[in-house]
């Protein structure tokens, strides 16, 4: 007897119940496309994940709206009275629309305010660092990949461990304060200062989040042909120029996904500065994802209505932030088939 | 002026040697293209005269003056790359002004370059597109037009035509040809494409592993190449080569024999030959005719290509392969024996280090 046909035959023998398998999946599969039709099938195997989404994300989307419509502190809807778009109505209740402190929901305004300069500041600084980052980890580095990683792993981290390592250093008996008295610089209280804490806020977001943009930038970066940049040497192109007129360009449309991207993260800013600064001291890191939580949750006097009608808000402004998103999206991809 | 002279360039990536001790004079106004397969260093070469790359050793003078530590912007030269390298965010008008405008040149200057160049290529119409709404060609000659509108000492071609089509390829070429001649610059031009070097070239540089095998001009290299690299290389399809062997010297002559005891007479005027040297016999594939003459090798036809004007024929001589290239058509298939005629046909000789044999 051959070898071959003793190997074909231990295959065979091997693939067996693998067959078997097979024939038994065949028969609901048959049985549903009977009825389905060939093209029905599609919808027929997306349908377990539809499901998945529908649950989870659907179905809470839909009753967190309709918790947004009911008043109360009991959490069973049953228990809950309609009370319309009176929770929306409080929201926006103020004396003056320019004093925070005026509103019959201070917190939320409060938090609002707090939000929008951390977006604002924190972006900012995002693109700045990360794009550095970017074109530092770009040049020939010894050990590039070294680096590239050592900047990508903060990504990999929980937002809660982020939180506690940058707890340990930032505390009164931390790190930092331990490096400063080694240089004979007296102690501070960095996480009780309202100024400092938002600058921390800001710094350790950047510290987990940059990785992922920098990355983004740095993919941007790689994909702009050298030989461009070989053009512009003949021609004498001073760096700055180089950077202005040629990388910068040509490095808008990752830009633009970053911006996007890294203002929709931070709207979100919860978990690291929970666990940093808990929005204290006082109300100055409270931003909004935690106003929510605690208005909904945490508080004596809660409300998961108001809690409902704030995120269904801050929904909205993801909402718009996300069409813009697919907005460049859709253009660069246009722009890429032209 | 555009006088180019590389003495002894060397060019080193870590422990490979690409570059190794370059010689060449380049005259003002000459058009020299660099030749060779993948990897031979003749983009690395034109890189090192841009600037682009610095020498491990030797020196590089632009007109008598050494430019080794000059940048490539301050060396006068200008690239036209494979690639075209056209910023995708500008117009061409700005591709094209965007090296004036780093001199800080007057605003009307630049204009007045630009449409001198745009005629020249025949771009006018397409001055405020961008290169992504442009053809290969019309890339292309944006890509000559940035490079003219500095006027540079000398342009440095780097296989320009490659990203074109066949048919394209020959107009550009021909238009590369006009373009010198009105512009009357030294042009350094590296291609793969022995037919490129052909027809261009005032002299071609065939380079093969980082060294200058010969320069020459393009007839030189055919008609005596020195070596039997450059006999392959150069001339399309490749010269067949045969092993033979010295059977007899006369004065005059030698009389060599080739597999299956074919005795070949060929003119012969040195001193280098005995009897018994092992050689190889170069024949170009044109000048072989098919012919029953005393002499003649009997060959197995194995494939026969009719392109109408021409039949070329791939034969079988004792196990060597040997392709004639015939005019007009031949009524041939493939197991046909065919007498190749060699009679009159110039021979080239390479002894056993593939040299020329002098005095053949």
């Amino acid at each position: 007897m051959s070898t071959t046909s003793l190997t074909d035959r231990l295959g065979s023998l091997l693939m067996a119940p693998v067959h078997l398998l097979m024939r038994i999946i065949d028969i609901p599969l048959r049985a549903v496309q009977k009825t389905t039709g060939i093209g029905g099938m599609a919808a027929v195997f997306l349908a377990p994940n539809m499901l998945i989404f529908g649950i989870f994300v659907l179905l809470p989307l839909v009753i967190n709206f309709v918790y947004s419509m009911t008043g109360g502190t009991a959490f069973f809807l049953s228990e809950r009275q309609f009370v319309g778009t009176d929770q929306y109505a409080r929201l926006f209740q103020c004396a003056n629309y320019l004093d925070p402190m005026s509103c019959q929901e201070d917190a939320f305004w409060t938090a609002v305010g707090n939000t929008f300069w951390f977006v604002i500041l924190q972006v900012a600084l995002m693109i700045g660092v990360s794009l550095i980052t970017a074109l530092i980890l770009n040049r020939d580095l010894a050990a590039r990949s070294f680096w590239r990683a050592v900047f990508f792993f903060p990504v990999l981290l929980s937002p809660v461990v982020v939180g506690l390592i940058w707890k340990w250093i930032l505390q009164r008996q931390g790190l930092l304060n331990f490096g400063l008295y080694q240089f004979g610089i007296e102690p501070y209280t960095w996480l009780t200062d309202r100024n400092w804490t938002f600058i921390a806020t800001i710094g350790v977001s950047i510290w987990a989040h940059m990785g992922l943009y920098t990355l983004i930038l740095l993919a941007g970066l790689q994909a702009i042909p050298k030989d461009l940049y070989e053009a512009a040497e003949m021609d004498g192109t001073k760096p700055a120029r180089v950077f202005r007129r040629i990388t910068l360009p040509l490095l808008m449309p990752n830009l633009l996904v970053v911006v996007v991207l890294a203002l929709i993260k931070a709207v979100q800013i919860f978990d690291e500065v929970f666990v940093l600064t808990g929005g204290g001291p006082g109300t100055s890191t409270l931003y909004l994802t935690q106003y929510i939580y605690e208005t909904g949750f945490a508080s004596a006097l809660r409300n998961p209505g108001l809690a409902a009608a704030a995120s269904i808000l801050m929904g909205l402004v993801l909402v718009v932030l996300t069409l813009v998103q697919l907005g460049i999206g859709q253009r660069s991809e246009k722009k890429g088939k032209r | 002026m555009g006088e180019i002279t590389l003495t002894k360039i060397k060019k080193s990536f870590g422990a490979v040697d690409v570059l190794k001790d370059i010689d060449l004079d380049i005259k003002d106004g000459e058009f020299i293209v660099f030749v060779g397969p993948s990897g031979c260093g003749k983009s690395t070469l034109l890189r090192t005269i841009a600037g682009l790359e610095k020498v491990t050793g030797g020196q590089i003078e632009i007109d008598g003056k050494r430019v080794n530590e000059v940048s490539a912007a301050d060396r006068g030269l200008a690239m036209v790359f494979q690639s075209y390298a056209l910023y995708p965010h500008m117009s061409v008008r700005q591709n094209l002004a965007f090296g004036l405008e780093n001199s800080n040149m007057p605003k009307a200057e630049v204009a007045d370059r630009i449409n001198e160049a745009a005629r020249m290529l025949e771009i006018e119409p397409y001055l405020e597109r961008r290169p992504g709404q442009l053809s290969g060609g019309q890339r292309q000659r944006v890509a000559i037009g940035r490079a003219i509108v500095r006027r540079p000492t000398a342009f440095l071609l780097d296989e320009p035509l490659s990203n074109l089509d066949a048919e394209l390829r020959v107009s550009t070429r021909a238009e590369l040809a006009a373009l010198h001649a009105r512009l009357g610059s030294t042009m350094i031009y590296v291609t793969h494409d022995q037919v490129e070097a052909m027809t261009l070239a005032h002299r071609i540089v065939v380079m093969r592993a980082g060294k200058i095998e010969q320069v020459g001009t393009p007839l030189d290299l055919y008609n005596t190449p020195a070596n039997r690299f450059v006999a392959g290389f150069i001339g399309a399809p490749h010269m067949n080569f045969l092993a033979g062997e010295v059977a007899e010297l006369q004065t005059g002559t030698v009389t060599l024999v080739t597999s299956g005891d074919h005795r070949m007479l060929v003119p012969f005027s040195g001193h280098s030959l005995s009897v018994g040297d092992k050689l190889t016999i170069g024949i170009r594939p044109q000048h072989i005719t098919i012919a029953n003459d005393p002499g003649s090798l009997k060959v197995k036809v194995r494939l026969v290509e009719a392109l109408g004007s021409e039949t070329v024929i791939h034969a079988d001589l004792n196990g060597e392969k040997l392709l004639a290239v015939v005019p007009g058509q031949k009524q041939l298939s493939p197991g046909d024996e065919a007498h190749f005629s060699v009679a009159g046909a110039p021979l080239h000789l390479f002894d056993r280090n593939g040299l020329r044999v002098k005095g053949s």
